[in-house]
Formats: structure tokens, C-alpha cells, sequence
């Protein structure tokens, strides 16, 4: 297995392609973002900017919203993120048409309607406040109902309202990602560059498809010597993705220490949950490298293709081209970046970073070690059962 | 003599269309076989089979008295295999991929570090060895691809067509290796569709087509099955009618055609059938430019037994 394993590095190490894949242009683009970004950043972040919002009667009725909304329009407040203008609805229309509001939030019962007329950042981030605002809403809902139940359960039939604020405020305290937290800390660059990573961890799938490809006798002639050879093909491909695996690392490595002393990007304080993120993203992308190589019938050129398709329309999705594109996945097709390892990668270190809870983020590290596993058992489930009819 | 593999009814079928159709036969310790077929005559499937590469309809395959399986590590470690198509690691030097492909076989470090270093020698890539296969020219790589496979010394060698499209020089290399390796003790299976090779190197040869196998023998026993002794060829301008027929009248004449300026005269055994010839193109008049002689080749039984030529 070693030699096997030593062997597989200095194939890797010396393939020009896919160091360029795997190392270069991930510093390439993350330069790129960069030279771009560098300034939008400082002049862009956290402008108050106008929002209408109708007020009809589930919004006079909906406390929660008046509170959190109120507390953001605040000009006292040193977070004020909106200025904010009380409409009807054609009112507020015609403001939007005008340009004279970024966008328009009104409440139709318990649903959240948001109406803009052009995409960008202050729109993003209108959309992330009234997500935050209202899963907030059905965070404490529901712990109320659980203290409510619980204070039955135990006989109390005269309910403590006191007791059980108090106590939402104690749970909603200790998560501490409040809604002036997450929004004040929103940075859009950021954003980028957790996609940059997340597209690094998943390019070295084409790692871990080239070493299976070379070790498996229907997809190479030197797996044909393999099979050939006393060698077990388990051992052989482990030792050959573990290689993979390791220049993966190396690769991720370089990234991130390229990004923090030369572009001064702040991955903020948590190092050790931010490597563990890139450790499980990069498994993500071996696995997703396994699977395309092990599954998919076609030529190794035609395999990296639709590999590099995946990953790049899987960070498309998570927001590396432009972060407005994640909220509207999340907000039409949540299930779509469920299933998508870039945004869960994205979501993680974006939890890391503007949250202090790290519920979100071992959320996205489960789902990342679900979907790597998934795609491992299943890929060496078809692999194991091969039998070649042609090769 | 013992038999290294014995195939017993073999069938390899994909779908309606049989690539391999019951073939029985054995492979003796230390003989070169040369199985001999055009392209898609069922040689290189054959092999697959015998190695367990492809799964097969029918039949049973044993190697040094064992049954052949996928997980049969013990006979692979004693078996080496030169695959049709080179296959080697573009970014490893010579050395190196020698050195990787003879570590499958071989954990001892100094014990592979001699056997790399010989299989160098064999096949004459000692002042490419820091090389990568892009600086290679055809013939080298498929002297580098023979090394991959033969380096741990194996005591069972199957080449499959190892010195298609290289040069005279390499071939040559190539061959001598080859008779170095019987040589030294191993046995052989050659595949091949150079009929000259399989001449110059095999104690027997296994003729194939679609599948089957048509003949097999040694060179001359194959030779005999065509009927035919000697072949005669005679430049020279178009004879009479009489003229054509004297020759064909000629004892042990088999056939006698003319066409594009050239007689060619197949004949049964005899003792001066190109004397008696002579006479007789003199006798009739007909002048010519050259004639020689020659022996059937392995080509020319194809034909006999097929109505094909073997490159066809």
C-alpha cells in the first residue's frame, strides 16, 4: 500500500493539469476576487438604504415583525440597517417603480412576500433580515409551546407568562446569534471566497477520480496491469485515494494561507472548526470524484468535464458568482442546496463566521459526512459487484 | 512436459456473436504458443479470459494446475502480462514505472531495485532510464511497456501484438528479449498478426479466426495442412495459351496464375520443380526477368484454410 501510495503522489504532483485545477486556479481566482472586491467592500457594507413595507392588518397583528423591523429601522440604532417608509400597497409600488425603496416586505398571514425590482446587495440582504426575523419568530413560538406543555406536564395549570419569557430569552441569549449579530456581520465578499473554498475541496474529486480511474482495469490500461497483478484492488484504490486525498489537503493548505497572509482575509477565530470544515468539504469532493468515476460510463476527459460541470454549477448555486443567487435557491428550491455540497460547504463557514451558535455549522459538517458517505458506499457498493463483461 | 494452462471449451459471448467459440487447448511449460489471427479473431479476448479480466460464457481455465479466478493472487504473482496498448504513467520516468508496476508483484526493495535494473537490460532502455514516456519514440515505449510487465521475473508471460507499428531496430530488441526470456525458463503465450514473427519465435502456433480455432501445430505441420511444398515466382511478359499450359501441365503443379507481369506457381513436394520450370519456359519461348523460390508461408495457409489473407 505504501509504494502503491508513493507512487500515486509523484503521479499527481507531476500532472500538470491537475495542479493547475487543484492549486492554481483556485489562487488565481481567489486574486481575482480580490482585485475586484477589495474596495466594494469597505464602501458598500451596511449602507442604510429605503424598504417600503404595507402595513395591512397581518402586520398590525404580527408583533414579532413590528419589533425586529422597528428596532432595524431605528436611526438611534448603530446597526440601523433600513430607513423605512409605512405604506399601502400601490404606494409602496410606486415608490419601488420611482426608485425611491429598495424593496417592499408585507405580510400576508404568517407568509413573508417580498417584492423587488432589481437584484443586488441591498435586496440580499432585506431578504436575509426577514428569513432571520421570522425563523427567530418560529424559534420562540415554539419554545414557548414547549415551556407551556412543560409547565402542564407538571401539574402548573397556572401558567408562569414571567417565568417562560424569561426563559426563551435565557435559550434565545445562549444561541446568541441574534439578528443584529448575523446581519451586522454579513459580508457578500466573504461569501466568495467560502465558494472559492468550497469549489477547492470539491476540484479534488478530480483527484480522486484520476487515482481510481488508474487503478480500475474498464476504465484504464494501467488498471488492467492492476487487475492482472497479485495486488488487491481494495488496498491498491485505498492507498491510491488516500494519496488524492493528501495532495487535496496540501492543495486547500496552500489556499488558505495564500488567503489569509496575502489577500488579509479573516476567517475569523474559530481555525480549528474552519480546517475541520475544509477537511470534510475536501472528503466531499473525493467522494463526489468516486462517484463520477465509478459510475459514470464515459472517457476520463469526458469524466473530469462533467466533474468540473458539477462543481462550478454546484458553487454557481452556493454564491461564488454572485451571492444573491444563494438566497433565491434557499428561498425556491431549499432542497436543491441541501443536496449540494458547495452551498453546504458555503453555509458552514458562513455560520462560523456571523454566528456564534455553531448549530448551523455542525449541521453542515453532518450533512457533508451524509453526503461523502453516501456517495463512498454507493460507489464502492457497484465497484465491488463489477465484473467485467468488455473491457 | 507439464501444462501450464489448459483451456477446456472456452466460450466468451456477447449477446448473439460468440468472440470466442469453444476453444480447447493447453499451453506446455516452456514453449512460446503463438496464437495467430487477424484483428477480431478472438486472440486478445482469449487472453483476457485466461486472465480473468472478463467474465466468459462457458469453459473452464487452469494455470499451473489451479483454477484461474479474479482472486487467484497466488497464480498472478507468478504471471506477467504485456498488454496490446502501452500502458504507462506519463509522469514517471522509465525507471520509475518499471519499478511501480514490478512493486504489485515485488515488496522487497532490493530485491525489485535488481529486477528493474534487469528487465532494463533486457529490453535496452539502459541510457533512457531518467526518460519520460513523451521523450520516447514508438519502439522504446513498447520496449518500456514489455518491461513493466516481464520485470518480477514471471514464470507465465502473455504478450499480446508487443511490436505492433515499431521500428526494425526495436522489433529486433524486442524479439531477442523475447528469446531470452523462453530462454531463461518461461513459458509463453504470443499473440501476434505478423506471421514472420510468429515463425521466428514459436514452437507451436494456434491459428484463429472468428473465434475458432482453424489449425494449430507447429510451423510445419500448419505448412503441410496447406498442401502445398514450394512457391515459385516468375517475372516475365504474358506466355501464349500453349506456354501457360505446358506449365500447368507440369508434375506436382497445384495452380498456376499470371497477372500484372508476374507467374506465381504453387507446387506439392518435389525434388526439382524450379529446374523443370526453367526448362520449359525455355522450351516454350517465354523469356522472363527474374524467378525464385520460396517455402509457404503461415499467410499462405491462412488463405488455404480461410479463402482470406491473415491482414485482411
Amino acid at each position: 500500500m505504501l509504494h502503491t501510495f508513493h507512487y500515486s503522489l509523484k503521479t499527481l504532483f507531476r500532472n500538470r493539469m491537475l495542479l493547475f485545477w487543484t492549486f492554481a486556479f483556485p489562487l488565481i481566482l481567489g486574486s481575482l476576487f480580490h482585485m475586484a472586491f477589495s474596495n466594494i467592500s469597505e464602501s458598500e457594507k451596511l449602507t442604510v438604504f429605503p424598504i417600503a413595507i404595507i402595513e395591512n392588518d397581518s402586520w398590525q397583528e404580527n408583533e414579532f415583525f413590528r419589533e425586529a423591523f422597528s428596532a432595524l429601522g431605528d436611526e438611534n440604532n448603530a446597526d440601523q440597517l433600513f430607513k423605512i417608509r409605512y405604506a399601502d400597497r400601490p404606494e409602496a409600488k410606486a415608490w419601488l417603480q420611482n426608485g425611491e425603496v429598495e424593496g417592499i416586505l408585507e405580510l400576508d398571514g404568517e407568509n413573508v412576500l417580498l417584492t423587488f425590482d432589481s437584484e443586488g446587495i441591498d435586496q440580499t440582504i432585506l431578504k436575509f433580515a426577514a428569513d432571520e426575523v421570522a425563523q427567530k419568530k418560529q424559534i420562540v413560538e415554539a419554545l414557548s409551546q414547549e415551556e407551556i406543555k412543560a409547565q402542564l406536564a407538571a401539574g402548573n395549570f397556572a401558567i408562569d407568562a414571567d417565568g417562560i419569557r424569561e426563559k426563551i430569552e435565557a435559550r434565545l441569549a445562549e444561541e446568541k446569534d441574534t439578528l443584529q449579530t448575523a446581519v451586522s456581520e454579513l459580508d457578500y465578499v466573504m461569501i466568495e471566497y467560502y465558494s472559492l473554498i468550497a469549489m477547492t475541496c470539491l476540484y479534488g474529486g478530480i483527484l480522486a477520480m484520476t487515482a481510481l480511474n488508474q487503478n480500475l482495469a474498464n476504465l484504464s490500461d494501467k488498471g488492467k496491469r492492476v487487475a492482472v497483478s497479485p495486488a488487491s484492488k481494495g488496498r491498491t484504490v485505498l492507498a491510491s485515494v488516500a494519496a488524492s486525498f493528501a495532495a487535496q489537503l496540501l492543495g486547500l493548505a496552500i489556499l488558505f494561507l495564500f488567503t489569509i497572509f496575502v489577500l488579509k482575509v479573516d476567517f475569523g477565530s474559530h481555525s480549528g472548526l474552519v480546517v475541520l470544515l475544509a477537511v470534510v468539504g475536501s472528503l466531499a469532493g473525493l467522494a463526489l470524484g468516486i462517484a463520477v468515476g465509478g459510475l459514470v460510463k464515459a472517457s476520463e476527459n469526458s469524466k473530469t468535464g462533467i466533474l468540473i460541470a458539477i462543481t462550478m454549477f454546484g458553487c454557481f448555486l452556493s454564491g461564488m458568482m454572485g451571492i444573491t443567487m444563494k438566497y433565491v435557491v434557499d428561498k425556491n428550491v431549499p432542497w436543491v442546496n441541501k443536496l449540494n455540497p458547495a452551498a453546504m460547504i458555503t453555509d458552514g463557514f458562513y455560520a462560523l463566521y456571523a454566528y456564534h451558535s455553531f448549530s448551523r455549522f455542525w449541521w453542515n459538517v453532518a450533512s457533508l459526512c451524509l453526503f461523502s458517505a453516501v456517495l463512498i458506499i454507493l460507489s464502492a457498493c457497484v465497484l465491488r459487484r463489477q465484473k467485467y463483461d468488455s473491457i | 512436459m507439464k501444462n501450464v494452462i489448459e483451456v477446456e471449451h472456452l466460450t466468451k459471448a456477447y449477446k448473439d456473436l460468440k468472440a470466442v467459440d469453444d476453444l480447447s487447448f493447453e499451453v506446455r511449460e516452456g514453449e512460446i504458443l503463438g496464437l495467430l489471427g487477424p484483428n477480431g479473431s478472438g486472440k486478445s479476448t482469449t487472453i483476457n479470459c485466461i486472465l480473468s479480466l472478463l467474465n466468459f460464457s462457458a469453459g473452464s481455465i487452469r494455470i499451473f494446475g489451479e483454477e484461474m479466478k479474479p482472486d487467484a493472487y497466488d497464480l498472478k504473482a507468478r504471471i506477467g502480462v504485456v498488454f496490446q496498448e502501452v500502458a504507462v504513467f506519463d509522469e514517471l520516468t522509465v525507471y520509475e514505472n518499471i519499478d511501480y508496476f514490478c512493486g504489485l508483484y515485488i515488496a522487497d526493495k532490493k530485491l525489485r531495485r535488481q529486477y528493474v535494473e534487469e528487465a532494463i537490460e533486457l529490453v535496452k532502455l539502459g541510457e533512457f532510464k531518467k526518460f519520460r514516456p513523451k521523450k520516447l519514440s514508438g519502439g522504446l515505449l513498447r520496449r518500456l511497456n514489455i518491461a513493466c510487465g516481464i520485470a518480477h521475473k514471471p514464470n507465465l508471460i502473455f504478450l499480446d501484438e508487443p511490436t505492433v507499428a515499431v521500428d526494425p531496430q526495436s522489433r529486433n530488441h524486442i524479439l531477442d528479449g523475447i528469446k531470452k526470456l523462453r530462454d531463461a525458463g518461461a513459458t509463453i503465450v504470443y499473440t501476434t498478426h505478423y506471421m514472420e514473427e510468429v515463425e521466428i519465435l514459436c514452437d507451436r502456433v494456434m491459428i484463429l479466426d472468428k473465434g475458432k480455432i482453424l489449425a494449430s501445430g507447429t510451423t510445419d505441420e500448419l505448412k503441410g495442412l496447406a498442401g502445398m511444398e514450394e512457391k515459385i515466382t516468375v517475372e516475365s511478359e504474358e506466355p501464349e495459351e500453349a506456354g501457360l499450359a505446358a506449365i500447368r501441365a507440369q508434375e506436382n503443379v497445384i495452380a498456376a496464375n499470371y497477372r500484372n507481369g508476374v507467374f506465381l506457381i504453387t507446387y506439392r513436394k518435389g525434388e526439382n520443380n524450379l529446374a523443370e520450370l526453367i526448362e520449359i519456359l525455355k522450351r516454350e519461348g517465354i523469356r522472363y526477368h527474374k524467378i525464385f523460390s520460396e517455402r509457404p508461408t503461415l499467410n499462405d495457409v491462412f488463405l488455404e484454410l480461410t479463402g482470406k489473407e491473415l491482414r485482411d
